[in-house]
């Protein structure tokens, strides 16, 4: 096939291959809410055993002695943050003994990201509106939530802000952070090439600096192609005891239930 | 579409009142509903650039702010920068990949300018000639490549 290929000045290869790639977008947004209902282990592992990867079948059978079930994110770049947003603001719906400090943290980062010269216009934007959304959880019930996450414009505002926290986060602290990012000189510049803009994926260090912004802890079940039949769970931080959980697929955070 | 005229309209009160310096824009350069805008940029004294009078046209789609918007060198002059194409593309990196819903069309002003005035030489890209035949109208439908940041 690539012994076919010959290159023709008249064509527009760029923009072909940006109408490929919004075209699988889209079919990814079709097929797959932001945030999704509660969905059986079981319903799950067919996904598997059509494809036959029996590591992933035995993995998540091992799973179901422990989980339930998953609340499935939209591949879109963003799942770690809607995962972690949405399951964070799920237990503030009926935890209500943490929520008064959570909402008082919330509150007080956008002070530290304008300290840090983040632009106060943009952030106060974002601020106002991440703010409205927390200050809901008193009153909301579970479904008026799957619906704000699930609407496009306030949902990736909410994103946006916790990428927002990631990147305050990481640069308040940069003299430590900067033993962990490779390939960029500077932690600024990793937060401005792969935290801030949307659609970029999250790593351990971006776990980690929000669970810390936010006081929130966060376990991640994490399935891979390993030997065995369990997942390994990292704790973020290491000695904490957290209520959310998230299950890792390769390129893929889903909220896992038990 | 209701957030981005929001948006816009907050980011273009604030543009308005308090401008940076060498940025301008007033209300006969809004277009098409807040979608369109033509921002007046001038050279920063010290530059090569200095006392020449640029136009920026700004393209906003219905999911700004969380998709960057279209940025191109419009009008009489264009300006001779290494990252500058003779039809008035751009090629920077917040424009499309390191685009942050946090950015907005102050920040992106203020880096074209810091981008022109740490120029040392007017020269166009070097392979100008060849994009300006094959690009499309649209600068964000390249795939650019950031190759060098010091310029």
């Amino acid at each position: 096939m690539a012994d076919d290929f010959q290159f023709d000045p008249e064509l527009n290869y760029d923009e072909a291959t940006l109408e490929q790639q919004r075209q699988i977008e889209k079919d990814i947004a079709d097929a797959q809410p932001l945030i999704s209902d509660r969905i059986g282990l079981d319903q799950v592992i067919k996904e598997y055993t059509a494809g036959e990867d029996q590591v992933f079948v035995r993995k998540i059978e091992e799973m179901k002695s422990t989980y339930k079930c998953v609340r499935k994110t939209r591949a879109d770049g963003n799942c770690f943050f809607r995962a972690y947003g949405y399951a964070c603001f799920e237990n503030f719906l009926t935890d209500k003994a943490d929520y008064k400090r959570f909402h008082e943290v919330c509150d007080k980062t956008k002070d530290d990201l304008i300290t840090l010269g983040f632009p106060q216009f943009t952030i106060e934007d974002f601020h106002t509106n991440f703010m409205e959304a927390v200050t809901k959880l008193e009153t909301i019930d579970q479904e008026e939530l799957i619906s704000m996450f699930n609407d496009q414009g306030l949902s990736d505002y909410l994103v946006v802000y916790l990428r927002l926290i990631v990147s305050g986060l990481l640069q308040k602290e940069h003299e430590f952070y900067a033993n962990f990012i490779e390939g960029y000189a500077t932690v600024k510049d990793f937060c401005g090439h792969e935290v801030e803009p949307m659609g970029k994926e999250s790593d351990h260090i971006h776990i980690t600096a929000l669970t810390q912004a936010l006081g929130v802890p966060v376990q991640v079940l994490y399935m891979d192609h390993s030997e065995g039949s369990k997942c390994n769970l990292h704790v973020f931080p290491e000695d904490s005891k957290p209520s959310i959980t998230l299950l890792y697929r390769p390129g893929h955070y889903d909220v896992l239930y038990s | 579409m209701a957030s981005m005229e929001k948006r816009l309209q907050k980011e273009l009160t604030a543009l308005m009142k308090d401008p940076p310096t060498g940025v301008k824009v007033d209300a006969e350069s809004i277009y098409k509903n807040l979608s369109e805008w033509i921002v007046d940029l001038d050279g920063a004294p010290g530059t090569l650039y200095a006392g020449e009078s640029l136009q920026l046209l700004f393209k906003f789609g219905s999911r700004y702010p969380f998709d960057s918007p279209q940025v191109m060198f419009v009008g009489p002059n264009i300006p001779v920068h290494p990252h500058v194409y003779s039809n008035g593309h751009i090629c920077l990196s917040i424009l499309t990949e390191d685009w942050s819903p946090a950015l907005s069309v102050q920040a992106v002003c203020l880096s074209i300018v810091s981008m022109l005035s740490s120029c040392t030489e007017k020269k166009r890209p070097p392979d100008n000639a060849f994009y300006i035949k094959t690009c499309s109208k649209n600068p964000k439908k390249t795939r650019w490549w950031y190759h060098d940041d010091n310029v």
